[in-house]
């Protein structure tokens, strides 16, 4: 009976949203985040604020962005619809250097304030760490790093962290440096657990430093496990969400997309290991040459300020 | 001791008591030419310069390579040594033979010399290539039919791909993979898969030297000349070089002729000179993206196609469709 009772009290809408640890740094954040990227895509300011707004009032208290997504229209309509709301949410950022300096990353974060309306951010993280030369350059003196730094001395930034959706040995080489990051995101899904593994490489190490995981693109970035028939949405979201991390942050471009994600979020119990275990293996066919999860295998999610800063084909020359 | 003649030098083909031109004929590039009686005056010069290798693929620009190169082979074919590669990326033993009656007849000839496995750059090609009814049973099957001499397998993706391929022990007498300056410090085939082939006396072909396109030289990090020398004097059998148009067949028989490989230091300070470059694979975009990745490969493994390939563009044309493979698989 009581196995009965958790599975009714999955998606049960009276049921709150779960709040977790946000690692070490004495926050808590809703199991489930609201990604940036998708909230430039929706159709109208009005309908991303009332995301922003329903996500709110049902718990959701983490928010994702990146001062590139839309140049700026993502921060912008976060920050309209946060206004006075804005200490009820954990409000993360991104700074998108792509290997330039410090000064570059300082004037991003004037910006991001400005579009965000705030004047500090919870989180603030270096953007895209995908290229291999990546973590040379946030390193180098007078590099991003540096920024980092000088924005938390100056209260600007409470906590700071990184992401990258390519390959782990990248996140790995930005964790062999000492840094105090606090958060580290990355892509975590059910076909990840199986090719180029950030599940199996990255978050064990995470974890035993008490940085939190920040896990990304539960569906392979725009849905792609669920329209080649790998997984269904809500499966694919409870993989993610039953993984040892903070928040799973999940791109919503629509009303009907948040109370899909709101309605696995409400409640949430993690699935056994037993469950894990067989959704991973019912997906391992499907992971092992990695085109569903094409942010690792091409140059489809790569940025065009990144590419450019690293010499590569725009996204128009080299679509993937 | 120094070269005092001006020929190719031809080096040993692996373990095999053969020999082949330090320099081979890419034809992709043959592809490339503006029309098919260029082609063939590229492929008799190419010939008459001390070239003896030739390299090919079923999926070339739709079988407009592998004609091309049979149109300006006849009868020289028994002066060169003639490479084709098969394009079942996963499919079975069925398709490959198909596709070696298909590169025979195109190329108007009996046998090849050396018969490839193309663009195994996937992870899960080597599982899939080994697998019962795979592609493995059919180069076995091919060579006792005495169609092909030799076999190996190609690819420009992952050096741990290629050391999966040969930990599946098959027998192979080639492997072809990107060897060049940025190479030399970047996902390196050059220090994970050459010293490897080396010790088993597998004979090593080498590609893109100028990284596909000659975007580095476009780019005015190193010379073609530079490029090529780099590439030829590494521990291989042969360089494939992209060969379109006389020029560049020029330039690479002048590199070719009398060469002597350059000395350890001249390695060391090109590869230092590009080291920069190579640190993020901007040149080596076969590693990191699917350019250079055919739409039989793209297909098979579910990747999308790219429409600004010709490959991709000759495939919509021949078989009026939204992008099926050809042949059908289903």
């Amino acid at each position: 009976m009581l196995g009965t009772a958790g599975l009714a009290a999955q998606g049960q809408s009276g049921a709150e949203i779960p709040k977790r640890p946000l690692g070490r740094t004495g926050l808590e954040v809703s199991a489930l985040g609201i990604g940036g990227y998708h909230l430039g895509s929706v159709d109208s300011d009005t309908e991303a604020t009332q995301i922003v707004n329903e996500a709110l009032d049902a718990g959701v208290n983490f928010f994702d962005n990146a001062w590139e997504y839309h140049s700026g229209l993502s921060e912008e309509r976060l920050g309209r619809a946060l206004k006075g709301k804005r200490d009820r949410a954990v409000v993360m950022t991104k700074v998108c250097t792509h290997g330039r300096d410090k000064n570059v990353a300082m004037r991003q974060l004037e910006e991001s304030l400005t579009r965000l309306q705030t004047d500090h951010l919870d989180v603030w993280q270096i953007h895209e760490v995908i290229y291999e030369n990546d973590p040379e350059l946030i390193f180098a003196p007078n590099g991003a790093a540096e920024a980092l730094l000088e924005a938390k001395q100056q209260g600007k930034v409470r906590f700071l962290g990184f992401t990258g959706h390519k390959d782990p040995s990248i996140h790995l080489k930005m964790l062999s440096h000492s840094f105090p990051f606090d958060t580290v995101q990355m892509p975590l899904n059910c076909l990840d657990a199986t090719f180029r593994s950030f599940e199996t490489k990255v978050l064990p190490e995470v974890n035993r430093r008490g940085i939190a995981a920040l896990g990304m693109k539960s569906l392979g970035g725009s849905g792609e496990l669920v329209r080649e028939g790998a997984v269904v949405v809500t499966m694919g979201l409870r993989y993610a969400m039953s993984l040892p991390v903070a928040v799973t942050i999940s791109g919503i471009d629509s009303i009907e997309v948040l109370h899909q994600n709101l309605e696995v979020a409400r409640g949430f119990q993690p699935l056994s290991a037993a469950e894990m275990q067989s959704i991973r293996a019912a997906c391992r066919l499907d992971a092992s040459d990695g085109h569903l999860e094409l942010f690792k295998t091409t140059k489809k999610y790569d940025g065009d300020l990144g590419r450019e800063m690293h010499g590569f084909p725009s996204s128009a020359e080299l679509p993937v | 001791m120094p070269n005092t003649s001006n020929a190719i030098p031809l080096r040993q083909f692996g373990r095999h008591n053969v020999k082949i031109s330090a320099i081979g004929f890419g034809g992709h590039h043959l592809g490339d030419a503006p029309d098919e009686s260029t082609a063939v005056r590229l492929v008799r010069q190419a010939v008459d310069g001390g070239i003896t290798f030739f390299d090919n693929c079923w999926e070339y620009h739709r079988g407009k390579a592998e004609a091309w190169m049979g149109a300006g082979l006849k009868g020289v074919r028994d002066r060169v040594f003639l490479m084709t590669k098969v394009c079942t990326h996963g499919r079975d033993k069925a398709l490959a033979l198909r596709m070696l009656d298909e590169s025979l007849h195109r190329l108007r000839t009996d046998h090849l010399d050396l018969w490839q496995i193309h663009g195994v750059g996937f992870e899960n090609d080597p599982d899939l290539f080994i697998r019962k009814n795979g592609a493995a049973e059919a180069l076995e099957q091919a060579k006792k039919e005495g169609k092909v001499r030799f076999v190996g397998f190609t690819g420009h993706k992952d050096p741990s791909i290629h050391l999966k391929m040969l930990a599946t022990g098959f027998p192979f007498d080639s492997v072809q993979m990107p060897l060049n300056a940025f190479d030399a410090s970047f996902h390196s085939f050059e220090q994970q898969v050459l010293p490897e082939l080396n010790r088993r006396g597998i004979a090593a072909l080498g590609m893109k030297p100028i990284c596909g396109h000659g975007a580095p030289v476009q780019k005015g990090v190193l010379t073609g000349e530079e490029a090529l020398r780099y590439a030829m004097s590494l521990p291989v059998t042969t360089t494939i070089t992209g060969i379109d148009k006389p020029e560049v067949l020029q330039q690479a028989l002048k590199v070719a002729q009398g060469f002597e490989p350059l000395q350890p230091s001249a390695m060391q300070s090109l590869r230092d000179r590009c080291r920069q470059y190579a640190a993020d694979g901007r040149f080596e975009l076969y590693k990191l993206s699917l350019q250079f990745d055919n739409p039989e490969a793209r297909l098979a493994h579910g990747f999308p196609l790219d429409m600004q390939q010709v490959e991709v563009r000759e495939m919509l044309k021949m078989t009026d469709n939204s992008g099926h493979p050809f042949p059908p698989t289903k």
